[in-house]
């Protein structure tokens, strides 16, 4: 993937995070390698399920959390996004 | 009968539990138990936070052999254990992986070791004996303990084992998505299977697809434990999974067109259980069929002076019901909302005033509430908050309370603001946050 495609997919899944959670804050604030859960944006298993749903939606790719990367993919919004690019079905 | 066995009609070799590495026997569970038992630390109280299903029940088990209580609290929130620790001090933790938990002493679950020959006879447990507290959230900002007898729990067990037609020895499985350490996952995914010879599977799936792999390392008949989150997030994947024999929802109530809906897509009868922490279990319905709940067996809603009142053998004084209810001459009862000082998110219970409370008790904070929204379209409505606090930010505060209170209560948003618009007593009336809420919603629409 080109480098500034990786960049734009990255945004487009901060914009969804921010609209699917309704969060306050700006979709381009969010660091890329910041935590989504715990201390970072704060976020629950409840947001967990709601952004799941969200990103099968929208990209075909349904999350689990038996999966042994499950905690890298939320780890991070440049992980989420790399997870989504090798996933997505549409 | 003044005692109960600690497993129901399993033989040595009939599968208890579903590990993610393969099955546990009813013989490996024994000798499991057994030989924890003898590792316990001497002390009266224990929280076990065992993250697998199965482990939280070896340690359970242990601990009732060693006539130990497990103390169940609310949420992992680490002032929640601290303040319960502190309220039980001679408590340790029992805990399935590598964590620390801030000022309580831990001992970790080690299982695998030589099999124990099976007994002569099981365990049995007096009925009377206090096997558990659940903490619920008090108007004061203090848990409330709730002690649970060994009669409590199994009667339960019995009583929505029957009216679900669930017979010793059926070959079924439960999956569970609802954490065992709340008291319908205790009631639901722990004793009803232990009690009926089933077998548990000892994960707790969260996604739609985690729940079809789940469902899928069982065999024979299979019992879905959830609660409307995750059939609403089943049902809107449409995630296909294997055959379902029966569905139990709780901790939140189930709309008709959810449940019609959950029927059709798991082609399976969907039955949800209204309880609460304070009584455990207390009616069933099957959702589709009316909004009427029916008590069940041993157990009565009636009058008196002031509220509704469950009364049943197995517990010590009547409780009351938190919500309003309206009662019908056959004892069955509709439920119309909560009372005014609780509510629900997502299936967890708390006291407004108790998070008030919590919220006034951080560094900085002069004045603050929290605020319940009119339900929109979202998988689940969550709180808001009103908060005084010059010179703090709202992350500053939220950062606070994350060690307080369950994440699910977090508010979103905190909105910080000038004065809360108390009246000359001093009151807050509801209507005033409710019409402050609405000020706010309208100047976010309008992008201010």
């Amino acid at each position: 993937m080109e480098h500034s495609e990786s960049l734009l997919l990255e945004q487009d899944i901060a914009k969804l995070i921010v609209e699917t959670l309704k969060l306050k804050v700006e979709p381009a604030t969010i660091q890329p390698e910041s935590a989504l859960f715990g201390d970072g944006l704060g976020l629950d298993s409840i947001d967990a399920l709601e952004l799941s749903l969200a990103i099968s939606q929208t990209y075909g790719y349904q999350l689990k959390s038996s999966d042994p990367e499950i905690i890298v993919i939320f780890s991070s919004l440049r992980a989420l996004a790399n997870a989504i690019e090798k996933n997505r079905t549409k | 009968m003044h005692h109960i066995p600690l497993i129901g009609p399993y033989k040595p070799d009939d599968i208890l539990a579903w590990e993610q590495n393969g099955p546990r026997t009813a013989r490996q569970f024994l000798s499991d138990v057994t030989r924890l038992a003898e590792l316990l630390p001497d002390r009266p109280t224990v929280l076990n936070l065992a993250t697998s299903r199965y482990e939280f029940l070896v340690g359970f088990a242990a601990a009732i052999l060693r006539r130990q209580l497990t103390l169940l609290p609310q949420s992992r929130a680490p002032q929640t254990l601290r303040r319960i620790a502190g309220d039980y001090p001679d408590s340790y933790g029992l805990t399935d992986r590598e964590e620390t938990i801030d000022g309580i002493e831990s001992v970790l679950i080690q299982l695998r070791g030589s099999l124990a020959p099976w007994p002569d006879e099981i365990p049995r447990v007096p009925l009377n004996q206090v096997v558990a507290i659940a903490f619920t959230s008090g108007s004061t900002g203090q848990p409330m303990p709730n002690k649970k007898t060994w009669g409590a729990l199994t009667a339960v067990a019995h009583a929505t084992g029957s009216r679900l037609g669930i017979k010793g020895g059926d070959c079924a499985a439960v999956v569970a998505t609802v954490p065992h350490q709340h008291m319908f996952g205790l009631e639901a995914s722990v004793m009803l299977p232990i009690m009926h010879g089933l077998i548990m599977h000892a994960g707790r799936p969260l996604f739609p697809a985690d729940i079809r792999s789940a469902l899928a390392d069982v065999t024979g008949q299979r019992i879905l434990v959830t609660t409307p989150l995750h059939l609403h997030a089943c049902v809107t994947e449409g995630v296909r999974v294997p055959p379902v024999a029966l569905i139990l929802s709780a901790t939140a109530p189930l709309s008709r067109a959810l449940a019609q809906e959950a029927e059709r897509h798991f082609q399976a009868e969907l039955h949800e259980i209204f309880g609460f922490a304070e009584a455990g279990s207390v009616a069933e319905r099957r959702t589709i069929d009316g909004d009427s709940w029916r008590p069940l067996d041993g157990v009565r809603v009636v009058q008196d002076q002031t509220s509704w009142m469950v009364h049943a053998e197995y517990l010590p004084v009547p409780v009351p019901v938190p919500d309003r209810i309206t009662v019908d001459a056959r004892g069955m009862f509709v439920v119309y909302g909560r009372g005014a000082d609780q509510i629900n998110i997502a299936g967890h219970r708390v006291s407004l005033g108790d998070l008030n409370q919590k919220l006034l008790e951080i560094d900085g904070v002069n004045d603050g509430v929290f605020f319940l929204p009119e339900e929109g379209n979202d998988l689940v409505t969550r709180l808001m908050a009103f908060v005084v606090a010059p010179g703090k930010t709202s992350e500053e505060i939220q950062r606070a309370l994350r060690t307080h209170i369950d994440p699910v209560f977090l508010p979103r948003p905190l909105v910080c603001v000038p004065s809360l618009p108390r009246n000359a007593t001093g009151k807050l009336p509801r209507e005033s946050v409710s019409e402050l809420a609405r000020q706010w919603f309208v100047r976010q629409r309008h992008g201010a």
